[in-house]
């Protein structure tokens, strides 16, 4: 147990950043040897402009309007799965660092640092798992059943798993803050520090899973993240 | 079994082919969009699941084998089974791309459709009578010398006629150099007696094309073949030293004038327009070119958006504009413009025949429910394809409605 946690903290961190990184370039290179289609695949309306395409392009994949139009329901789920996740991200760059000047600037001490992070945590997680828990049962039955492969099954799942796990240490642990982000900093530095006490098993779960979607994330469906944008350009042309 | 279809496919991925398979979330907003699934309920009309069949035949492998997880992959190997599921998710398909729009990437179907047409027609699966038609477009051109004689025989005779039925100035001018425009008609002279009347009626210096605009190389994913048949239509425009190409009222043709063009023929097109007879005739109609009578027609009558000219042209106002000018009592569809329903007759399926035509009528009866809701008399359309699946749904399921052209209409109400 104790060589297989040491593994999960010290060396698959750094080969999962690997993966996410190298994949991400190599997916993407990949894509780029084939030729483009040499037409206009444009859907109208669209823009007249370059510019204005663009921006048609990012404020439709930041807002996904084209999906609430056509399937209010999904976009509902998706669109706070989507931000929930967005936040969540933005929140856990306290992990490494944390934006001093901010709360200087607002004049938060540690104690209502402590609530705030706990409130907005708390928030952007119900955000992100509550509409896991729709994606989810959507999967089995009408037309979704048909396409579902197991693939969507898996991600979900693990994404619920990864929420559950981040909910339980943000809402009923009490993670010492500060050594965590002592322990997070040095793996980045490769000075690596003893894992605080006070994270529990949630941590290890918590970190293998994010580790195991990071080396997921070039090779499956989760690079639409990265291939939507180019196909909005490409369709508006 | 399919490995001509693996092989011809693989090596015709384009760019954004390579990351359709991979992107798509199977997220299921596409199968709302299908006019095909809403009306038969088959998975395998499902847009998404089309990708994800040929995204699994693709994973077979040379040997026809899956390797690895293929439990995971959902692989299946290549039965026969697997084949006709293949079959009717490339067949069935008019490349209406209303599925694009429902798709949060805006993945096309449509393209992946054409690719897969070809590759399926090595493995000789599909109705090849769609690529027979496309052969004859391309080889017209070397037998022109040979039909133009008849060809210029028959367009006299029909000027003749138009000279005693409309006006007796009026002219179809055929092979004539340093003309303004050369007009492509369609197989038939339903497409050229209301552009004429239109031309003359303007004062358009123009001429009329030897081929037709219609390409069906295009509907089967061949563009080599379609540039063919394209080519000859812009080596006459340049060799007549016209000014613009105009297309009458047919949507895929339309839809290779705007968006395929450039990439056939690049520079080639340099001082020529490419123009559509319907957004010209609007043209004319707002620079006081051409007078029509207002409020010709008051019988209840409604405008259906072609997948090509709406969808993937963005031809939405000029038509109603042009309805609204002789028409009283126009009714919209619900949905319209970029939501609007495929007719269920595009993609070249008209083409196949007694092939595809329950298929067809079953496909359009999402079409069928949204004309009747209208209460509409007369479908106006501007497209060649949509008028003849309108038609057929008219008589199949008895509609008793008329079906008329955008032009059709503005070259009864003209005032010469």
């Amino acid at each position: 147990m104790e060589i297989i946690e040491y593994l999960l903290l010290y060396i698959t961190p750094y080969i999962a950043v690997i993966v996410l990184i190298g994949g991400t370039i190599y997916q993407v290179y990949r894509w780029s040897q084939r030729k483009p289609v040499p037409a206009h695949l444009s859907l109208f309306p669209r823009p007249q402009s370059r510019l204005g395409r663009l921006g048609d392009a990012l404020l439709d994949m930041f807002t996904l309007r084209g999906l609430f139009r056509v399937n209010t329901l999904l976009w509902i789920g998706a669109f706070a799965m989507h931000i929930g996740l967005l936040l969540l991200i933005l929140g856990h760059i306290r992990v490494v660092t944390d934006f001093y000047f901010l709360w200087d600037w607002i004049g938060w001490g540690e104690e209502e640092l402590h609530t705030f992070s706990l409130v907005a945590g708390v928030s952007a997680g119900v955000l992100f798992l509550v509409p896991l828990f729709y994606l989810l049962p959507r999967r089995f039955g009408g037309s979704v059943k048909f396409l579902s492969t197991p693939e969507d099954y898996f991600i979900l799942i693990l994404l619920i798993a990864i929420a559950v796990t981040g909910m339980h240490m943000r809402s009923v642990l009490d993670v010492d803050q500060h050594a965590m982000r002592k322990f997070m900093q040095g793996l980045y530095i490769f000075r690596w520090e003893e894992l605080p006490e006070s994270a529990g098993i949630s941590f290890i779960w918590h970190f293998a899973l994010v580790q195991l979607l990071m080396i997921y994330f070039p090779f499956g469906k989760l690079m639409h993240t990265i291939g939507s944008i180019f196909n909005k350009m490409v369709m508006r042309s | 079994m399919l490995t001509r279809f693996i092989d011809t496919f693989r090596g015709r991925i384009s760019r954004p082919l390579e990351y359709y398979g991979d992107i798509c979330v199977r997220c299921g907003a596409c199968a709302d969009a299908c006019h095909f699934y809403a009306a038969s309920k088959d998975p395998a009309h499902i847009p998404a699941q089309r990708m994800m069949l040929v995204k699994k035949a693709l994973q077979g492998g040379e040997s026809g084998k899956g390797k690895f997880l293929d439990w995971y992959r959902e692989y299946q190997g290549a039965d026969p089974a697997f084949a006709a599921q293949l079959e009717k998710a490339m067949w069935d398909c008019t490349g209406c791309r209303r599925c694009a729009v429902f798709c949060p990437f805006d993945l096309d179907t449509g393209l992946l459709v054409g690719t897969g047409r070809y590759a399926m027609l090595q493995e000789e699966i599909g109705p090849e009578m769609i690529a027979e038609i496309g052969d004859a477009e391309v080889s017209k051109g070397e037998i022109i010398d040979f039909v133009k004689e008849f060809f210029v025989e028959q367009t006299r005779e029909l000027e003749a006629r138009l000279q005693e039925e409309f006006h007796p100035d009026l002219e179809i001018p055929v092979e004539k150099e340093g003309a303004d425009a050369l007009y492509v008609p369609l197989v038939g002279e339903h497409a050229i007696i209301p552009a004429a009347k239109i031309f003359h009626a303007a004062g358009q210096s123009w001429t009329l094309s030897l081929f037709t605009a219609t390409n069906h190389s295009y509907f089967v994913g061949d563009s080599a073949k379609a540039k063919d048949a394209a080519n000859w239509i812009v080596q006459e425009a340049r060799r007549l030293g016209v000014k613009a190409i105009v297309y009458p009222e047919c949507g895929h043709a339309s839809r290779t004038l705007f968006n395929y063009f450039e990439g056939w023929f690049g520079d080639e097109l340099e001082g020529i327009e490419r123009l559509n007879i319907v957004p010209l005739t609007y043209q004319y109609l707002s620079e006081g070119k051409i007078k029509v009578k207002p409020g010709m027609f008051d019988t209840r009558l409604t405008y259906h958006d072609s997948c090509s000219l709406g969808r993937s042209s963005g031809m939405y106002e000029e038509p109603r504009e042009l309805i609204h000018a002789v028409a009283t009592n126009y009714q919209e569809m619900t949905p319209n413009r970029e939501l609007n329903w495929c007719c269920g007759g595009g993609g070249g399926l008209i083409a196949a025949a007694e092939d595809k035509f329950q298929i067809r009528m079953q496909g359009g009866l999402p079409k069928v429910d949204q004309i009747r809701e209208t209460g509409a008399k007369w479908v106006v359309t501007a497209c060649e394809n949509c008028k003849t699946q309108l038609e057929d749904l008219n008589e199949h399921y008895k509609l008793g409605i008329e079906i008329k052209g955008v032009i059709d209409l503005i070259a009864d109400a003209l005032i010469v």
